[in-house]
């Protein structure tokens, strides 16, 4: 099964080990991620606080190249692009002014966006499209024994509802046991880590992402499948100890790591050494 | 802190208001007040109006007290109150039209994440894409973030440190080759919104 892929801005940057797990653990089920031509940025928060149609055709625009590689499911990593994808998409198909309002300005760009492409987030194909089976199958080395809290995030599983409930979702927690993981229970799965809102209020970002870790304690790490949960989870550690008045450390790592991990993929595929939190915990309790 | 008590007899009110919040509309006379939002969201705690009492504000057409809030800038858009709401109010939608409503009315001049936002939208205007490194970088170094806070971006720095020894911070942009396509983009869409009453 091929896929069009849309790793999106922070994938090329800070979550570059996302990336490269995403592809390659995709590889090792048989499948392939192909990589949207000249994919531009989904527009985000930035664009749905400033430009209603930006907001929409920034995110076409993508949709409108995907259709053209005829290819039927987009696939995105992101949390914050899945759902600005899926927004589009949403939003185009209830408002046919709207809709025409989009396809002009795509027009301008050449383009055209017919609204036949399904957005899908990363975790919904890995959890969906492959049975816990089919994941067993691959993993080499189980992660018996580690003990990991599924962090979702907001934007993952809301507000669209697509293939898991907005509170409590255990698409991630299937995947996880299918690896042999340990998945702990957390009241906190989808409660929001700030996004990028981090950068412009730090001390309400900080206290939001302190809850979260505090929650996880005992834990031996953190999974997630959104980059900006993985970089406001991983990188403000020290802010939060400094926050609590104490140390806190756990690491953060990215599902499809873990997916990687378990399946004994190459470093490069894995790309550990990329996170900012240490994982050499986690690879202790393997055993690596 | 104390709540403001709004003289309604005195106020200036908009009574069309809600009807220009896009997309829910005339939909959010259907507000009940019971504060599903408010008990729902991660940052109502730092907000000058709860998320109900802004709802409330809105149905008032309280426009110049809504629009000068800071709570919709205090939405991380992480839709709790939008997939809880008893009546289907997009609540996060709502404080989306109100940002740009205040970005039109140059009421967010002094706001941060405003300050944000504009940031990367000129980015992706020149390059396609979001570049993380030359946001960051444009952003803090904007003397309007700067001023007053000049601690700030020292408190960015281990994380910036941090990002460009594991290699993780690129300092070229890349520039899609169809640039030039975003551009017609932008330049369409603003036509559009020059030319027509749309959503906005």
């Amino acid at each position: 099964m091929k896929y069009a892929y849309y790793p999106g801005c922070s994938l090329e940057a800070s979550a570059i080990e996302y990336d490269a797990s995403a592809r390659a653990i995709f590889r090792a089920l048989g499948s392939e991620l192909v990589e949207i031509p000249d994919w531009n940025c989904c527009g985000s928060s930035p664009a749905q606080a400033t430009d209603y149609l930006l907001s929409l055709a920034l995110p076409a625009r993508n949709l409108a190249l995907a259709e053209a590689m005829g290819l039927d499911t987009v696939v995105a990593p992101c949390s914050a692009c899945y759902t600005t994808l899926y927004r589009a998409e949403e939003h185009c198909r209830q408002d046919p002014e709207l809709k025409a309002h989009v396809t002009e300005i795509l027009a301008a760009a050449n383009l055209e966006y017919e609204g036949k492409v399904r957005v899908r987030h990363l975790l919904d194909v890995v959890a969906n499209d492959f049975t816990p089976e089919e994941i067993q199958s691959r993993v080499k080395r189980s992660l018996k024994g580690l003990k990991v809290v599924p962090y979702y995030g907001c934007q993952t599983v809301r507000p669209f509802l697509a293939y898991d409930a907005p509170d409590q979702p255990m698409t991630m927690d299937r995947v996880l046991a299918a690896l042999g993981a340990e998945v702990m229970p957390y009241h906190l799965k989808t409660r929001c880590c700030s996004g990028i809102n981090i950068t412009s209020s730090k001390d309400v970002g900080i206290k939001l992402v302190s809850d979260l870790l505090v929650a996880a304690e005992g834990a031996d790490c953190i999974a997630t499948v959104c980059p900006l949960c993985q970089m406001n989870l991983d990188s403000y550690q020290r802010d939060v100890s400094r926050h609590l008045g104490r140390e806190i450390k756990i690491p953060v790592i990215y599902l499809t790591q873990l997916m990687g991990l378990a399946f004994d993929l190459p470093d490069k595929d894995v790309l550990l050494s990329k996170n900012i939190s240490p994982q050499q915990p986690v690879l202790d309790r393997l055993g690596i | 802190m104390t709540l403001e008590q709004f003289n309604l007899t005195s106020a200036v009110r908009d009574h069309d208001f809600a009807e220009t919040v896009y997309p829910d509309g005339h939909k959010l006379f259907t507000c009940i007040q019971c504060g599903t939002c408010t008990a729902s969201c991660p940052t109502s705690y730092a907000m000058d109006y709860s998320p109900r009492r802004l709802m409330r504000m809105i149905q008032l057409g309280l426009y110049d007290d809504v629009l000068k809030s800071k709570t919709f800038w205090m939405c991380t858009t992480c839709f709790s109150c939008t997939v809880r709401c008893p009546r289907g109010i997009s609540i996060t939608e709502t404080f989306l039209s109100l940002k740009r409503m205040a970005t039109a009315k140059g009421v967010e001049k002094k706001v941060d994440s405003a300050r944000f936002y504009q940031t990367v939208m000129d980015v992706v205007r020149r390059t396609g894409r979001m570049h993380e490194t030359e946001t960051m970088m444009r952003w803090m170094l904007n003397p309007q973030v700067l001023v007053g806070k000049p601690l700030r971006v020292l408190g960015f720095a281990p994380l910036a440190l941090a990002l460009l020894r594991k290699g993780k911070m690129p300092l070229i942009p890349h520039k899609i080759e169809g640039v030039d396509q975003i551009q017609a983009m932008f330049d369409k869409a603003a036509e559009i919104e020059a030319r027509e009453e749309v959503a906005r």
